[in-house]
């Protein structure tokens, strides 16, 4: 709503970074965003949401939001020039409301085969992944590449009870959807929370299964009006592979998109 | 939810003109105040409700967010965590607005018998409110206004017209050292905490609080508020419960994210394990945390000017962006709070003392978030 | 070496003993493990295709990766499509581990993706006896009933340990490599995602222990699993450790070092640090420090320099060429200030020496003054 100069011609290095071709399939299947208490990630979201709409790549994406309501991406996607009510209109955005979704179980017993209300909680919601992904390729369907955004995985593990096993197993499915439907996943996670032993365990884990991690921290100076971050965009060879490239820069968050530049570039 | 109370404002504004008009630094949000004063639009479609302190809606750009979750890290010590919890309340008792007070005390109706009054010379700060923006040298020629008005006026303005003043204001100033009667005090609605073992009859209380709140009130935006204290304190006896105690605040999260309530939640740090204190962080939309300051420090003292008026400090670690993507960022996150004529809170921002033996006044002038707050000005 | 593994694996077993075991480990420090997996398979189904080993046949449990692209890996490594269709299987763990996609409507509209003859879908890892079964079944219906054997690869057991018990799984694996029809099996395991006793655990029920670490050992400080810069500079080397029983019972240790390229791992010979792992070999060995009774005697004997004797002789100052028990006594000697003046008598007598003369008489002999006192700089 600022009235703000249009975007910088700037390189978008965060796009260079991802070497994500125009309209083609990235040369990925699932990034992590991880993001910490003072500097949120939300907005490579934003970014990767946008970019999924945009009108010259004619991609697909199904939005899983558990931490934010469809208005507030409605308001914020607006202000960088997408409309998200008629991309979804028009079948090319399928969001799955989840700001209430609650596993409510683990104190029923297990069924014989050691499933409970989790496990069918998430069952049910990759069955709506796919449902959505079949929705949008039954009718004028254009080939256009799908990508699925969860927009909070530290909620999924608060919906699971903290069962990181179950959030796995979910994962698990949605790694083997990104191969059977030609789709890519990008999830934001926080990195702050995953202290204990255990919870690290869960980052490693995320850390094999994953070809793309992009990091947004604060600077050690603290947050500025002129630099909000730090980026870091960590390309594998293979999920939970070699570091192929790292490249790493700072950004300024606008509301109608964000700048990123190399440190020191910028005064 | 914010389209449509945006557009029903929107309505209601044409058919009502405010009184007056407030000056805020980004152009979109100069928006007339909606008829009900217990709420402002902002940026953003963003509907704010005030936290009780006017200092505190100045910092976090126009106070609490509707819809959204204000977290409060208590101090181990002392209990500062209180005053932000009884100005919030009081303000919406002053604002006719619904509470909902949860608390590990065994009787929470004790503690609402300690909620503050507003300051009753409330033009006096309406007009310093509409200047606080202005430059300094206009905000004093209006508060010499202010001062004759209140001369003529103010002590004829007594208790039957007090209400009515205290409604048009959006945050009023309040006496801490007197109670709110306790007439109004009765609409709060309270309960325990305490020794409930389960999560489950707070969530019910707090949804029944949500259903129960009417939609609109005559193309009025009603707000509501839920004052959580201390919860996960050790009487509690959620111990062992983290991940129900996680769950119920994104429970509640999610509640009010889609409502006209502001749910303001304090905790003490220190029985949370270090990576679900940083679980709870993320899901507060609002961040804030006090802190002691310690008694009779000479090195302190010698540091910070006005170091001898301080209760304690508060902490702005995040500022809720719904519906934003641009993090707001402050000029100072730590600020000092203070009694203003021993009665009202106030908040400066940490100034370091000027060197002794040189003048130094530019410091504290420019530095200070609010101008009035420099008690001397003001005492008549 | 890389070299004797796959040989170890291409050989098989003998009648009647287990079939040899090998575990791949890695960590997140060097996560190199799943190429050094693609490179033994590779190179196994390959000697399979060309029958030298003597497994006639794979199966491969796909858990981590799909089976697609173990098909696209095998041709990329060179082994013919056809061989691969007709000589290796994959239980396909990876698609639908828990059964979900039987429980929900099937899709409308969406293509399946093709399923291959040779890839079967597994629904239930959590039930390891099952899992055996559908093993031996796979290979069974390859290689026929009697005497042939084939090999087993477990992608990723990480995954399994995540459904069931480590005592399951080592179960399952122990069953596997005991199973007279099974030529040999391997396996890899993320170390890091589990507890020390998992590793530990999988290393007891295998012959071979091949573990991937970074050249550089991880500090504390590095342990910060996120020190990627320090990764970066770390990543395409790595040590490649092997710890392979023998049959005859001694474990041989080697060390290799790993590089990454295009197509896929190299191995390499450590130059000089060999002899770095054989000292871990080594047992403890320690100093005796009691003394027999006879050594205890004869160290009574032992005069020491500049010692007393006490016992009414003359003070004998032991110079450092000459044993005190040779009873040569060197009229010199008594005195003190000669213990370091050599004459020329002396001189011949031994091979090197050292001459000293002193500088004046005012230096005492042995003085603690310091020579070089006078020298200002």
């Amino acid at each position: 709503m600022n009235p703000s100069p249009p975007p910088p011609r700037d390189p978008d290095l965060l796009e260079e970074a991802l070497g994500l071709g125009r309209g083609g399939s990235p040369p990925w299947r699932l990034a992590f965003v991880e993001d910490c208490v003072e500097t949120s990630g939300a907005f490579v979201l934003h970014h990767f949401l946008k970019r999924a709409l945009s009108t010259e790549g004619d991609g697909t994406v199904v939005f899983l939001g558990l931490a934010q309501p469809f208005s507030h991406y409605d308001r914020v996607l607006r202000k960088m020039g997408c409309n998200l009510s008629v991309q979804r209109n028009k079948n090319k955005l399928h969001f799955i409301d989840l700001l209430n979704l609650e596993f409510l179980g683990e104190r029923r017993l297990s069924n014989e085969k050691g499933e409970n209300d989790i496990e069918i909680g998430f069952m049910d919601l990759y069955n709506r992944i796919l449902r959505s992904i079949e929705a949008i390729r039954s009718k004028d369907y254009n080939g256009g590449w799908t990508t699925i955004i969860i927009d909070d995985l530290s909620h999924l593990e608060i919906a699971a009870h903290g069962s990181a096993k179950h959030v796995l197993d979910f994962l698990q499915y949605c790694r083997s959807l990104t191969s059977e439907m030609d789709c890519s996943l990008v999830i934001l996670n926080h990195e702050d929370i995953h202290s204990s032993d255990e919870a690290l365990q869960m980052l490693s884990h995320l850390d094999y299964i994953s070809d793309i991690l992009i990091k947004a921290e604060t600077l050690s100076t603290g947050i500025a009006a002129d630099v909000h971050g730090q980026m870091t965009v960590i390309i594998k060879d293979a999920p939970g592979g070699l570091i192929k490239k790292l490249h790493s820069f700072q950004f300024k968050v606008k509301e109608n998109g964000v700048e990123f530049f190399y440190p020191g570039s910028r005064f | 939810m914010a389209t449509a109370a945006d557009g029903r404002l929107q309505g209601a504004r044409s058919a009502n003109t405010s009184s007056f008009s407030r000056a805020r630094s980004s152009p979109s949000a100069v928006l007339p105040s909606p008829p009900n004063p217990g709420v402002k639009l902002g940026p953003n479609g963003a509907t704010f409700v005030s936290s009780g302190i006017p200092d505190l809606d100045r910092i976090l750009g126009g106070g609490f967010l509707l819809g959204s979750l204000v977290m409060v890290m208590e101090d181990a010590d002392a209990p500062h965590h209180l005053l932000l919890l009884r100005n919030f309340m009081s303000q919406g008792v002053v604002h006719r607005q619904p509470v909902l007070f949860a608390s590990p005390l065994r009787d929470p109706r004790a503690f609402l018998g300690t909620l503050p009054s507003p300051v009753s010379s409330s033009k006096e700060h309406r007009q310093r409110d509409t200047l606080v923006d202005h430059n300094q040298q206009d905000q004093e020629k209006g508060l010499r206004i202010a001062w004759q008005y209140k001369k003529y006026f103010g002590d004829q303005q007594s208790s039957q017209n007090h209400n009515r003043d205290v409604k048009q204001e959006f945050s009023n100033d309040f006496d801490l050292r007197k109670a709110l009667e306790r007439q109004h005090v009765q609409y709060i609605e309270s309960m325990s905490i305490q020794d409930i073992p389960h999560l489950t009859i707070l969530r019910d209380r707090c949804s029944n609080f949500l259903s129960g709140l009417p939609r609109s009130d005559g193309g009025n935006l009603s707000a509501g508020r839920i004052a959580i204290q201390s919860l996960c304190a050790p009487q509690c006896g959620y111990a062992e419960m983290d991940w129900d105690l996680v769950a119920f605040i994104r429970f509640l999260r999610s509640i009010i994210r889609s409502s006209n309530v502001v749910a303001v939640v304090t905790f003490p740090t220190s029985f949370l394990l270090p990576a679900f204190l940083k679980r709870w962080q993320h899901l507060a939309d609002t961040l804030l945390s006090v802190r002691a300051i310690p008694d009779e420090d000479k090195d302190m003292a010698k540091l910070l000017t006005g170091y001898q008026d301080m209760l304690g400090l508060l902490h702005v670690h995040k500022v809720a962006q719904n519906n934003s993507q641009v993090p707001t960022v402050l000029e100072a996150s730590t600020f000092s709070l203070k009694l203003q004529k021993r009665r009202s809170l106030v908040l400066e921002r940490l100034n370091q003392a000027p060197v002794e033996a040189s003048s130094g006044t530019s410091y504290s002038t420019s530095g200070t978030c609010s101008g009035p707050s420099k008690g001397s000005s003001l005492d008549f | 070496m890389a070299e004797s593994i796959s040989r170890s694996l291409r050989d098989g077993c003998l009648e009647g003993e287990h079939a040899p075991a090998l575990t791949i480990e890695d960590s997140l420090a060097c996560p190199l493990g799943s190429h050094v997996f693609d490179h033994f398979l590779a190179n196994l189904a390959s000697q399979i295709a060309d029958g030298t080993s003597q497994a006639r046949g794979l199966v491969l449990v796909a858990l981590n990766r799909s089976p697609s692209f173990y098909i696209d890996l095998l041709r990329r490594k060179g082994v013919d499509a056809s061989l691969v269709d007709k000589w290796v299987r994959i239980l396909d763990c990876y698609s639908d581990p828990l059964d979900w996609k039987d429980r929900i409507p099937p899709l409308m509209n969406v293509q399946k993706p093709s399923t291959r003859e040779n890839v079967s879908f597994f629904r239930d890892v959590r039930d390891i006896n099952k899992l055996l079964s559908s093993v031996l079944d796979l290979g069974k219906g390859f290689v026929g009933q009697g005497k042939t054997r084939f090999a087993v690869a477990v992608d990723q057991v990480s995954n399994l340990l995540r459904h069931t018990s480590l005592p399951s799984v080592a179960g399952l694996l122990n069953n596997l490599r005991s199973n007279d029809q099974i030529s040999c099996i391997f396996w890899l395991i993320h170390s890091d995602l589990h507890e020390p006793r998992v590793s530990t655990a999988l290393a007891y029920v295998s012959t071979v222990v091949a573990s991937v670490q970074p050249i550089m050992q991880l500090t504390d400080e590095h342990r910060s699993r996120r020190d990627f810069l320090w990764l970066e500079k770390n990543s395409c080397k790595a040590k490649f450790y092997v710890r392979l029983k023998r049959r005859n019972g001694r474990v041989k240790l080697l060390a290799e070092e790993l590089h990454m390229d295009q197509v896929g791992v190299k191995f390499a010979a450590v130059t000089s640090e060999n002899s770095f792992v054989n000292k871990s070999l080594l047992p403890k060995v320690q100093f005796n420090l009691q003394l027999s009774d006879q050594e205890r005697v004869d160290r009574a004997k032992v005069v020491l320099p500049y010692e007393h004797q006490g016992n009414g002789e003359a003070i004998q100052i032991y110079d450092g060429r000459r044993s005190l028990s040779d009873d040569q006594k060197d009229p010199h000697l008594v005195q003190p200030s000669t213990f370091s003046v050599m004459t020329d008598a002396q001189a011949t007598s031994g091979n090197g020496e050292i001459h000293y003369i002193r500088d004046s008489d005012d230096e005492q002999p042995d003085s603690d003054e310091d020579p070089d006192d006078d020298l200002n700089i």
